[in-house]
């Protein structure tokens, strides 16, 4: 398959960020039923792997990418790069920016009726707030490399 | 991409200047290889930027390389 370096370091952040904090939610969707304060112990150090094995994962394998092609890398994003990326950007912030609105409303909604958490049995996932907004990063992340390699496949 | 309305003849201005490589086309402009092969099958449309440093390779008008034809 003939790719561009550009296109490639999107392939190694789509996966990277797909495995990593797909074994992360799939560990928070877990937590159900763990007792409240050893479940939030374990969701905060999830989190913490997730980030530091992401940022690792990321570094390792740019800098291996760079290391066999210097000069694409040095070169950077030509005008065709740069289209793919901001369409991709522009899915990805659409989602980004739905995902604090429902956080928002969230908040907000159980602030003024508090009795409407009792209904809710996923409260009993520690931090609940906080992994809503990080699943909406991480799926605007991963749409917006989804998008972006859509575009570098189909050409245009 | 389906209807861009341009059409363009690098491959064979390519040719004639001694069979250059896309890859030294592209050197030449500043963008990737995929990005003249792209321009080059007619997916995508450069700058204008792009279009006159390859006008400027081929020491020839922007028209001899690039031509808008609407359906």
């Amino acid at each position: 398959m003939d790719m561009s370096f550009k296109e490639k370091s999107h392939w190694i952040s789509l996966v990277s960020t797909v495995c990593i904090f797909g074994y992360y939610f799939y560990n928070i969707v877990m937590l159900e039923g763990v007792p409240a304060e050893e479940a939030k112990d374990v969701a905060k150090t999830l989190l913490l792997q997730a980030i530091v094995l992401s940022i690792l994962v990321e570094a390792v394998l740019h800098g291996m990418l760079a290391a066999t092609n210097h000069k694409a890398a040095e070169m950077g994003a030509d005008e065709r790069d740069k289209l793919f990326e901001y369409r991709g950007n522009q899915v990805g912030y659409t989602i980004l920016v739905l995902g604090v609105v429902i956080t928002l409303g969230r908040i907000i909604t159980l602030e003024y009726n508090p009795e409407l958490s009792n209904f809710y049995p996923s409260r009993q996932i520690p931090l609940l707030t906080a992994h809503i907004l990080m699943f909406s990063f991480i799926l605007s992340e991963v749409a917006r490399f989804s998008v972006t390699l859509f575009n570098y496949r189909r050409g245009y | 991409m389906a209807g861009i309305p341009i059409v363009n003849r690098i491959r064979e201005k390519r040719f004639f200047a001694d069979e250059m490589t896309q890859q030294a086309l592209a050197d030449k402009v500043g963008v990737t290889r995929q990005t003249i092969m792209a321009i080059e099958k007619g997916k995508y449309s450069p700058s204008l930027e792009v279009a006159f440093k390859m006008a400027e390779v081929f020491e020839c008008h922007l028209e001899d390389i690039f031509q808008y034809q609407p359906e």
